[in-house]
């Protein structure tokens, strides 16, 4: 085992993930599985080779400056959960 | 504890600058990039907002501002960068990751030079400058509008995708003053280029800084890093504090500890952050190719970098100007290119350089405070600059041309430009200056002056070797000179023009 | 025949020529989802009214004598990760619950100003992360050729639907094998074309530099029509390719259609060990092609092999992690509103917002991604990725595509799943490593097994060879015949 209770926690903790310890056990199982399975790796000596990159789409395109309003704004607005403002709310954010 | 009076602390210090580049629309999206005054969320679309399924689009004109801003800090261009998702959680990031090049950017290897304490030229390296995407702005329910104790914060995501560069410095800066020093050249230069506004009341431009402290005793503060100034004073501030706190941590024989700190612009004080320092995590950018900018592109970028402060400086220089007038001439762009079309128009540099840097930079800072008296000036108008001055440089060229020529004496050239500023045309504003209308030409005055003071070279000398302490031998060439215009010429004009022929032996005909 | 039954082109043919009308066609086709539904559960959402609605502005411009686009009047289900502005996309998530998107992925505009009438958003396993379409949070859609049988994922919903005779086509998005693994349990026809020819702004992404929006058909040459709308370049894509590929024309051959086409094996899946009716399958094929005059050769993959498996879940982890990051509860989607601190709220919303398989995917990339460990694993995925694509190229050189299973098995029973999910995940070998080297994908139904369940397989070739792999499924049609409609389901029902 290469992570331990606290281990996934912690990273799940860090995807703003909490676990029950039913789901905990079975995500230690199952991280731990993938991290032999990607243990695989180890075996390429990678040293030389470049990560991928799609050939064909090897330059990004590029968008004249134009400025173009996106009309339906308000639909975005729609979705938010507290309609006070044209803002979007969220919680006390520093903890304590 | 050993004994520390003898300790010596040397802060080592590194600067990061987030410069908001100058564009029409955001960096990924065709938002509109100018969203002051208007309401909060006004300017979002599926992309800035992150929304699922969306996708981003570079904008040229970042590509080309970034490559801007980075020559003016003799930056080199990379031909072929690449975007990542730098990951962290917080509301004012819509996707919760950050599009940014990081550590392979547009622009490498740059050098500022500033001067050190001591007033000697030294060199501030830069890292790099790389592009990014803002983030949205919060606001909080504390009374105090601040992050700590606020209930609530609502996020505005206006400023979500509007394009940054980051400017990241070598550790080269060692004091508050070089570092304030270092970000007004870069400033200049930046705006210069014309990258940024780099407007630091609209938040153009934010300052991070990396302080850490050498102690003499060899042992060394950790690296910290204070956040949130917004202002060169915050950050002089800011950076005196740092420093304060850890020689006094080191002298006391503490540890300083690597963190992440605050600084409070209202206590002026750092506070270590409680929020837990952002875990960055990268990723490439899937859905960005690399960026690939071709060496003409490059080519015809360059050729669009207008002369720098500094080179101009020193080209003023040569044309005789003072190193203070070269230096103030060449602040801003606009000035200088106001001085450079008064000269191209045929005014003497040296007269047209004093002209500019005395009577048309006061008329703007006059126009400047009047309107912030008034209040006009709302946070989207754009600074009463030199360019808005109803004085053309070709019409103060041709007033400097008529002082020179004799037309007009200094003083009434001064009364000519008032009229000028008022809207006048030249001619319009000579008539009304009283040149015309006093009986003695301005020219003629000069003249007469001139040969007075030649006819008495002897009274002259007397006066120009302090002689004349009770100002009795300048009275009796002013009354040769009341007596020779048949007392038409005005008492206060004719004492000027002796004072100014007095003070400007050259002039004198 | 029922008008459910007909395919795109007969549709587009019989509303031009008013044999019947788009309505008619909606309608029917409406009738024939309402009486599976209950017994396959292949969409989340039925948009019977938009669609009738816009079927009959169809008939209204054929009244008017308007001109109308190729798709005119053809019903369409797209895959519940497409956006359709307005109408609800889910992903198959809670965390998306009634999320309504402002706007529409491209796909769903170039489609609807062709005409086509949406009749529904089919499930999906969650966030597209699975292969049974079973991890879906609106529960599992069934196989119409068995129901107590999996439909395949993760596009499972939009094969199901188009197999049952909902629609003549369906889109679903492939980013290991989510489009050809569930048609091939279907037994009809799905294509993962070339990455970059189909645009993928409006597709709610799951590994970004893997997804590829497909259709699904059952005529290849519907597919031909459904593509020559698809494959255009989009400015709205970054990665969309600016590269047009006529999917229209289409020579006759003669006698020994595939003479000259070097059809090849793939040496080290043999060590594999495949279901009997998969490997008579993959025996019957290689007759078919050596008696159209194709030479069947042999190709060596071994990094293909070995690594594929683990090289894609460790990029397609990564990227999800943080294509799913967004979902917070602030902007938009599920949200909880008693949460006391922004950290509780996000960990509220996306610890109930999100199922099990997901978070599971989720944190393994965040941990592989972690700067501790990002160089060994996550920047390691990315060089063993172009070692897989260079293998591919190479092996293109000299062979024109590559004929091999899409499954290991036929269809598991619903609710069936392996002990440990990195067993689940090497029955993937087949798929994915198209994906990891952004090649095209056909798969095909052969036939049937004993018990009456579909056999598949598929041909994989080099990148933009998309065309040659349908011109290719075209002959096989003549011989396999084409994909049969699941009709029995209906019996008692109707």
């Amino acid at each position: 085992m290469k992570l331990g209770n606290d281990d996934v926690r912690a990273i799940a903790a860090e995807a703003r993930l909490s676990l029950t310890d039913t789901e905990l056990a079975g995500t230690v199982r199952y991280i731990n599985n993938f991290l032999d399975m990607v243990d695989r790796f180890k075996e390429l000596d990678l040293k030389d080779v470049e990560p991928f990159c799609f050939a064909e789409t090897n330059v990004c395109p590029l968008r004249e400056d134009v400025p173009a309003a996106f009309l339906r704004g308000e639909e975005i607005l729609a979705d938010r959960s507290d309609s006070t403002g044209a803002f979007f709310k969220v919680p006390r954010i520093m903890e304590e | 504890m050993s004994d520390n009076t003898k300790l010596t602390f040397t802060p080592v210090i590194g600067i990061e600058i987030h410069i908001q580049l100058k564009t029409k629309s955001k960096v990924f999206c065709s938002c509109s990039a100018d969203y002051t005054n208007d309401e909060p969320n006004s300017h979002i679309c599926p992309v800035c907002m992150g929304l699922p399924g969306s996708m981003p689009v570079l904008n040229k004109s970042v590509i080309q501002q970034g490559m801007l801003a980075g020559m003016a800090l003799n930056c080199t261009v990379q031909p072929t960068t690449y975007f990542f998702r730098k990951s962290y959680y917080y509301p004012d990031l819509p996707k919760n990751y950050q599009i940014t090049q990081s550590d392979l950017p547009i622009a490498a290897n740059g050098w500022l030079e500033i001067k050190d304490d001591a007033g000697n030229p030294k060199t501030i390296r830069i890292n790099r400058l790389h592009l990014e995407e803002d983030v949205g702005k919060l606001h909080h329910s504390a009374a105090d509008g601040r992050l700590e104790g606020a209930e609530t914060s609502w996020v505005d995501y206006n400023r979500s995708g509007l394009p940054l560069a980051e400017i990241v410095s070598e550790p080269d800066v060692s004091s508050a003053r070089e570092a304030v020093e270092y970000v007004t050249a870069l400033r200049r230069r930046v705006r210069y280029a014309g990258a940024s506004d780099v407007d630091l009341e609209k938040g153009m431009m934010r300052f991070d800084a990396n302080v850490s402290v050498k102690c003499s005793d060899g042992r060394w503060g950790r690296r910290v890093e204070v956040k949130n100034m917004n202002s060169f004073r915050a950050l002089e501030r800011a950076i005196e504090y740092e420093i304060k706190r850890q020689s006094k941590i080191l002298a006391e024989g503490g540890e300083v500890l690597q963190e992440t700190r605050h600084w409070n612009d209202a206590k002026e004080t750092t506070t270590a952050s409680r929020v837990k320092e952002f875990y960055r995590k990268f990723i490439v950018e899937p859905d960005l190719p690399p960026l690939v900018v071709s060496p003409q592109w490059v080519e015809e970028v360059r050729g669009m970098l207008p002369e720098m402060p500094n080179e101009k400086a020193a080209r003023y220089k040569e044309m005789g100007l003072s190193e203070i007038d070269a230096g103030v001439l060449t602040d801003s762009i606009d000035v200088a290119q106001y001085f450079e079309a008064c000269v191209a128009a045929g005014a003497n540099p040296l007269r047209a350089g004093n002209w500019v840097r005395t009577e048309v930079l006061r008329a703007v800072n006059d126009r400047q405070a009047g309107d912030r008296q008034v209040g006009e000036k709302q946070a989207g108008d754009r600074q009463f600059g030199v360019k808005d001055l109803p004085v053309k440089p070709d019409v103060l060229a041709e007033l400097i041309r008529r002082i020179d020529d004799g037309k007009l004496s200094t003083t009434l050239a001064k009364n000519v430009f008032e009229g000028l500023l008022e809207g006048l045309s030249l001619d319009e504003a000579v008539k009304n200056s009283g040149a015309a209308e006093g009986g003695v030409n301005a020219g003629a005055l000069e003249d007469l002056v001139s040969a007075t003071l030649a006819a008495n070279a002897d009274v002259v000398g007397d006066i120009r070797s302090g002689k004349d302490t009770k100002g009795k031998k300048v009275k009796f060439l002013q009354g040769l000179i009341m007596r020779e215009t048949k007392g038409q010429a005005r008492p206060e004009e004719v004492a000027a023009a002796i004072e100014s022929a007095l003070a400007n032996p050259e002039n004198l005909k | 025949m029922e008008l459910y039954e007909l395919g795109v082109r007969e549709i587009v043919e019989g509303v031009r020529g008013k044999k019947f009308s788009a309505l008619e066609v909606f309608d029917e086709c409406l009738h024939r989802t309402l009486a599976c539904e209950s017994e396959i559960s292949a969409l989340i959402t039925t948009t019977a009214d938009a669609g009738r609605a816009h079927a009959r502005q169809i008939d209204e411009r054929i009244a008017k004598g308007e001109p109308l686009g190729p798709l005119a009047g053809v019903p369409v289900i797209l895959k519940d990760n497409i956006c359709t502005h307005g109408i609800r996309t889910t992903a198959g998530s809670r965390i998306l619950g009634r999320w309504a998107p402002p706007y529409s992925a491209t796909v769903w505009d170039l489609l609807s100003s062709a005409g086509a009438v949406l009749l529904g958003k089919s499930n999906m396993d969650e966030f597209a992360m699975g292969n049974t379409c079973s991890t879906s949070a609106f529960g599992p859609t069934a196989n119409p050729w068995d129901l107590s049988r999996v439909p395949g994922g993760s596009s499972g919903g939009s094969a199901a639907s188009v197999a049952a005779g909902y629609v003549p086509f369906a889109l679903g998005s492939d980013t290991g094998g989510s489009i050809r693994q569930p048609a091939s349990y279907c037994g009809i026809y799905g294509l993962k074309p070339t990455y970059g020819l189909v645009s993928r702004y409006g597709l709610i992404a799951y590994g970004s530099s893997l997804d590829q929006i497909g259709p699904f058909t059952r005529s290849v040459q519907d597919m031909d029509l459904i593509m020559d709308i698809l494959a255009r370049h989009d400015p709205k894509d970054s990665t969309s390719v600016d590269k047009r590929i006529d999917f229209t024309r289409r020579e006759e051959k003669g006698e020994r259609p595939l003479k000259g086409k070097r059809v090849a094996l793939v040496e080290e899946f043999r060590d594999f060990t495949l279901d009997p009716p998969i490997a008579d399958a993959m025996k019957r094929l290689i007759r078919i092609f050596e008696e159209m005059g194709a030479e069947i050769v042999q190709v060596s993959l071994p990094t293909v092999a070995r690594y594929a498996v683990a090289c894609y879940y460790a990029i397609a982890a990564s990227e999800a992690h943080t294509n799913l990051a967004r979902f917070d509860g602030v902007r938009y989607g599920y949200r909880v509103t008693t949460a006391s601190g922004l950290k509780d709220m996000f960990e509220e919303v996306r610890s109930k917002g999100f199922g099990a398989e997901v978070k599971s995917r989720i944190i393994a990339g965040t941990c592989l991604t972690e700067p501790v460990r990002s160089e060994e694993y996550y920047v390691a995925a990315t060089r063993v990725r172009t070692l897989i694509a260079e293998e591919f190229k190479r092996a293109f050189e000299n062979v024109d595509c590559i004929l091999q299973p899409v499954t290991p098995s036929l269809p598991s029973k619903i609710g069936e799943s392996d002990e440990d999910a990195m067993k689940g995940y090497e029955s993937d070998l087949y798929t994915l490593p198209v994906n990891m080297a952004g090649l095209p994908g056909f798969s095909f139904c052969t036939g049937y097994s004993d018990s009456g369940l579909p056999v598949g397989l598929q041909l994989v070739g080099p990148r933009w060879s998309d065309k040659n792999l349908l011109d290719i499924g075209f002959e096989l049609e003549k011989v396999l015949g084409a994909p049969k409609i699941a009709r029995e389901i209906t019996r008692g029902i109707a």
